[in-house]
């Protein structure tokens, strides 16, 4: 294949780098999109969910044709001390607004469409440099191959090599990564839908506080994917108690725990995953553009995590589009220099679906209180013990028995002060 | 047999991921840096465990999850040891159920 004549190179075939392919190669422009991976979703890991309408903006009605798992109907948050366990669930009404999918799959799907749109895909590419003149970039470096093009977009993830060598972001600081892991474990689709209360092609999102982590600051969660079940742990790259609780450790961890075991029992661990996830969000880069460059996805910080739900692949999709939109705009003024394309930092702002992103931006700083990870949910499933364990012996009222569990682990005030941090932050 | 799901040893969960070896390194240590390293954050934050400690730095990139981690934590917090790229194209784990 030639490697002239491209406008646009596309560095990552994950969401953010087929949507945007996708969407310029509608437009008819000559779109190369790059993959380090032997094929798009091979390096690519996440927890589970992707939420729908930004799969339906992208591909309209096609977006069923997406590998989808299974449909998500229940969402369930399970407080968990090392023995008990207190769950809040909620039926969602329509569970097609999200779904599971394995990444392997999906974002091969997802780029086969830029392929199939006129976009060309290199599978096995890393690239190693961008062609900058007078702070101008100019095309991509891959080895000894020097590709020139209008525009780079680059989707090239939480490390992104592209932004960093463009000057928009210095060194990634542990406080603004997350270590994510997680097991994919198989079990029959009869087994997965009657454990866990589920109609046939329907699923579960369940989010876990508590004692697996070991007190670090992070959570658990499980996915139900059709055959297979995606368990799994992110925790503060910071947390300093990770010595005595290694990453490395965390899943078997998990695995231990009493529910875990109940909901995994007969299940084959298939494959064990990891990645790092940038959980400052767009703080992270200066400004997610320059002249020549625009960035999208993880590289970009374009996720959210506001404690209860947790999106990265529909923003990914989102910001991708806005950023082929801010090319074709710039296209057709032929100019792309830092100026040209500074309008895709207003379109990123304004999109409804990734304002969320600023919304909910007090919410890291709340979250790095280590009492919601080891204290609060302790507190939670012994006032759950005490309320509902009935053993001859006599009972307080609902109130006391609140009362005397949080009496010498917490003052009342510092519980106060936090309920109120909350109620400010989310 | 148990019907419980079998616990896994770190070396099981490797064990289960398809890599293809980069000849090239794309993971360097100054090793001789990490003696004078307090915290050694590189050990406890790689959930594959590349890093080891005995009597100084092992790192064995055979098992790398390409997270990244290890270069962020040894930057800020470490000794600046570690040099970190992803492994050449096609190269290193693929992950099929990611």
């Amino acid at each position: 294949m030639s490697l002239e004549g491209f406008e646009v190179a596309v560095v990552g075939a994950g969401p953010a780098g087929s949507a945007a392919a996708i969407t310029l190669a509608r437009e008819g422009v000559q779109v190369l999109l790059v993959e380090r991976g032997s094929f798009p979703g091979a390096k690519n890991v996440f927890g589970g969910r992707i939420y729908s309408y930004a799969l339906k903006r992208l591909m309209r009605e096609r977006w069923k044709e997406a590998p989808i798992e299974r449909f998500i109907r229940k969402e369930a948050i399970t407080f968990m001390a090392s023995e008990n366990t207190f769950g809040v669930e909620f039926e969602v009404k329509d569970p097609t607004l999200s779904f599971t999918a394995i990444r392997a799959k999906f974002d091969k799907w997802l780029a086969g469409e830029a392929e199939k749109a006129g976009a060309s895909l290199i599978n096995d590419s890393r690239i190693d440099d961008l062609i900058i003149e007078k702070g101008q970039v100019k095309g991509i470096v891959a080895g000894q191959d020097k590709i020139p093009t209008d525009t780079v977009i680059a989707c090239d993830g939480t490390t992104t090599a592209m932004a960093r060598k463009a000057g928009l972001a210095g060194n990634l600081e542990p406080q603004a990564i997350s270590m994510g892991m997680k097991d994919v474990i198989e079990l029959p689709s009869e087994k997965i839908e009657e454990r866990l209360g589920l109609d046939p092609g329907e699923g579960a999102a369940n989010v876990f506080v508590g004692s697996p982590t070991g007190g670090l600051r992070g959570g658990g969660f499980l996915y139900t994917n059709q055959d297979s079940l995606a368990l799994g742990m992110v925790v503060g790259a910071d947390d300093v108690s990770m010595e005595k609780v290694p990453s490395h450790s965390l899943m078997e961890k998990l695995r231990a725990h009493p529910r875990i075991k109940r909901l995994t029992k007969e299940g084959v661990s298939v494959e064990y995953d990891a990645h790092m996830i940038p959980e400052a969000g767009p703080e992270m880069l200066s400004r997610p553009y320059t002249g020549g460059l625009l960035v999208a996805g993880d590289a970009a910080g374009h996720l959210l995590n506001n404690g209860y739900t947790f999106r990265g692949v529909d923003m990914a999709i989102v910001a991708g589009i806005a950023a082929a939109e801010t090319f074709l705009e710039a296209r057709k003024r032929k100019d792309f220099s830092a100026a040209s394309l500074q309008s895709y930092e207003k379109k990123l702002r304004e999109e409804p679906s990734l304002r969320d992103m600023f919304t909910f931006k007090r919410v890291p700083g709340y979250l790095r209180n280590k009492r919601l990870y080891g204290l609060y949910p302790e507190i939670i499933c012994s006032a759950a013990e005490a309320v509902y364990r009935v053993d001859g012996t006599s009972k307080k009222k609902i109130f006391n028995e609140l009362r005397g569990n949080t009496k010498g682990r917490i003052s009342t005030l510092t519980l106060i002060r936090d309920l109120l941090a909350g109620a400010r932050t989310f | 047999m148990s019907k419980e799901a079998k616990t896994l040893t770190l070396d099981q969960r490797l064990a289960l991921l398809n890599f293809n070896k980069d000849p090239e390194p794309f993971i360097v240590v100054d090793t001789q840096l990490c003696h004078s390293c307090e915290k050694k954050p590189c050990l406890y934050i790689c959930p594959a465990q590349v890093y080891t400690w005995q009597d100084h730095l092992n790192y064995n990139t055979e098992g790398c999850l390409e997270t990244g981690a290890c270069l962020v934590v040894c930057h800020s917090l470490g000794a600046k040891a570690i040099q970190w790229k992803y492994p050449s194209g096609g190269k290193g784990v693929t992950f099929r159920h990611g």
